[in-house]
């Protein structure tokens, strides 16, 4: 019940954040808003408010979560997430990072196979036709069906 | 009539007409199907293939494809939780739970009974109904659409689970993600900060696959040294008569509502899949299974969803007004031949617009066969074990991220959507009022300062009509019996 006391409170807090920084800072308001209505910062500050209001809500009367929900909460320590929560965020950063160098074909093969072997597979020449395959699959379809140039990075002088 | 009937068939029966609409729908099924390639996009890459075709041929070919389309949005939705269309989104709610116990054919077999059923009443509706409608429609103004959102908006106390404050908070986050890019009004900055990606406000596309996808995989690959939770590994088996049976009511009410939104310019197939959602799990004897894999639940959303598809049409052919992107596209083909759709067009061209209603209701059966003949393979895809499936989809995500617009900051949008995804599930917000807020606070925003123009400020204008009144009392009747459903079945602590 504390964290979810303590989630309402940081909801509260995010909305306040919202009203008193973000809005300002992220808002440009033009000189002549005719009605209070139109103002462009008219619609994140009501929202902003709803924030708060709810996030107080939660605080004050906070409802317990269905545990039978399959929301992926709480099951085992959060420190025994860590390494596998590395191995996920770093191959997705680690994609969007590498396309202007590697373009999207060969990140995405190391994605698969990284992923795959991280996860417990173990018959190698199927996961290297997987991550082979499925990222040339994928540029064929969409450079040469939809016309869409995926990037290829320093590879581009392949491009067929 | 019988003489321009007779003259439309002979129109319409050509080998060529029958093999393009056939193939319309097949290419519309897999692009749907594709995460990043929306049904919009494969409609407009058709296009210029039907300059040198017949105009009925070129324009059957189109809409094979944009039936098709709404369709296939929804198998990878209910196979790997990420829908190939916003529309398809709402089809997630139930269709992945489905999955994940192991009835993936089954929920691939409702949607698509849902999804040809409603398409049949809505091309049927489109014959019937043309005129009728396209002047109904043209009642809506900004305060009308608005009303009609708000009400829409009352599905997320639905699908927010046990916890309204947390869905509610999640659908306030989604509101403020849908104000992120010019304004409309004043075309001034909000929450651009100096970079020109976020000028159009944020993609569609990467943000669903980011908050629905993404978090799923992340979660896996971070349970994988405390707990690992394989899918099942069975996929099932068909849905009967009997299982369409239970779900007619809803699917009945799914396509009607999505005739009705659908001959309304601008509101499109996603609101109307939800507020079909909406509905059946309101009125359901199993509203309670409902988000954690509730067959009726797939057969509203595909109803709604599919239910727009012939109704769309009705503004275009009837007034000559394009409904959504993909019938302006329509439109774009009509004009290339020389054709100007409208009420003239139904004295100079009749048997044309007959031939094509054929080819429409032609279209309904082609999309059971190939969906019927496909649901077998696809469903296999459950089959694969989660240690493959989930780095091929998120690769599979990757891409179709670039692919919307060619942008690399799209993909960078969706990794980020995905953090938060992950963030929000561990907190268990849910997601699904998100995404509802999303797709619809644009809709809500403009439509209240469009309304706000008209009364130069004044609110009055919110009740300016008997629809008006009646959306009105329907949100009204439906929070109190949200609240009083909630009230009966979830004490509060604290």
């Amino acid at each position: 019940m504390i964290r979810e006391r303590l989630t309402g409170a940081g909801v509260a807090l995010l909305g306040l954040l919202i009203f008193t920084v973000l809005i300002p800072w992220g808002i440009d308001q033009p000189g002549n808003v005719e009605h209070m209505a139109l103002a462009p910062d008219f619609w994140p500050q009501i929202i902003a408010v709803i924030m708060m209001v709810l996030g107080v809500l939660q605080a004050v009367r906070p409802v317990p979560d269905d545990d039978d929900e399959d929301t992926g909460g709480d099951s085992g320590h959060w420190l025994h997430r860590l390494p596998g929560l590395a191995v996920a965020l770093g191959a997705l950063f680690g994609f969007y990072v590498l396309i202007p160098t590697l373009g999207m074909v060969v990140p995405g093969t190391a994605v698969i196979l990284g992923l795959m072997v991280f996860g417990g597979e173990r018959r190698w020449p199927l996961a290297a036709a997987v991550a082979a395959g499925v990222p040339l699959l994928l540029y064929a379809f969409f450079v040469h069906v939809a016309g869409i140039p995926i990037p290829l990075g320093i590879f581009e002088a392949l491009r067929g | 009539m019988s003489e321009h009937l007779l003259e439309a068939l002979s129109l319409f029966l050509t080998f060529q007409n029958v093999a393009i609409l056939f193939l319309g729908v097949l290419i519309g099924a897999v692009v749907g199907a594709i995460p990043g390639m929306t049904t919009p996009m494969g409609v407009a890459l058709a296009l210029p293939f039907t300059f040198t075709m017949q105009p009925v041929t070129g324009i059957l070919l189109l809409l094979g494809i944009y039936k098709g389309g709404l369709y296939g949005g929804s198998i990878t939705a209910i196979l790997i939780k990420a829908p190939g269309t916003p529309a398809a989104s709402c089809t997630v709610l139930d269709g992945y739970p489905l999955t994940r116990k192991g009835e993936a054919r089954k929920a691939l077999d409702i949607a698509l009974y849902a999804s040809c059923f409603a398409d049949f009443v809505s091309n049927l509706s489109l014959i019937l109904l043309a005129g009728l409608l396209a002047g109904f429609a043209l009642k809506f103004g900004p305060p009308e659409f608005f009303t009609l959102i708000v009400f829409s908006l009352t599905i997320i106390a639905g699908v927010s689970g046990r916890n309204l404050v947390k869905g509610m908070a999640s659908a306030a986050l989604g509101l403020l993600f849908a104000t992120i890019g010019l304004d409309m009004v004043y075309g001034t900055n909000r929450f651009i900060f100096d970079n020109w990606n976020l000028m159009g406000g944020l993609s569609f596309i990467p943000v669903l696959i980011g908050l629905f996808a993404l978090p799923e995989i992340i979660h896996y690959f971070a349970q994988k040294l405390s707990d690992v939770r394989e899918a099942t590994t069975v996929s099932g088996t068909g849905a009967g008569m009997a299982d369409f049976r239970r779900c007619f009511k809803s699917i009945l009410r799914g396509s009607l509502i999505g005739v009705v939104l659908g001959a309304i310019p601008g509101i499109g197939g996603a609101p109307s899949a939800f507020l079909s959602y909406s509905e059946a799990k309101r009125t359901s004897p199993n509203s309670r299974n409902f988000g954690k894999g509730e067959l009726e639940g797939v057969a509203a959303a595909e109803a709604g969803n599919n239910g727009v598809a012939g109704a769309t049409m009705i503004p275009l052919l009837a007034l000559g007004v394009p409904g959504d992107v993909i019938t302006a596209v329509i439109l774009g083909a009509f004009m290339i031949h020389g054709l100007r759709p409208g009420p003239v067009m139904f004295v100079d061209n009749l048997p044309m617009i007959y031939a094509l209603f054929i080819g429409i209701m032609l279209s309904s059966a082609y999309l059971f066969v190939i969906g019927k003949f496909s649901i077998r393979a696809i469903s296999r895809i459950s089959e694969v074990p989660n240690r493959i499936l989930y780095p091929v989809v998120l690769v599979f995500c990757l891409f179709g991220s670039f692919a919307i617009n060619h942008s690399m900051f799209d993909v960078l949008m969706m990794v980020l959507m995905g953090c938060v995804g992950y963030v929000m599930m561990l907190l268990r917000f849910p997601a699904p009022p998100f995404l509802i807020a999303f797709i619809l606070g644009p809709l809500l925003e403009d439509n209240f300062r469009q309304s706000m123009i008209l009364s130069e400020g004044g609110l009055g204008i919110l009740v300016r009509s008997g629809i008006c009144w009646f959306f009105w009392t329907l949100t009204l009747l439906s929070l109190v019996l949200l609240v009083r459903s909630r009230k009966r079945n979830i004490p509060l602590s604290g």
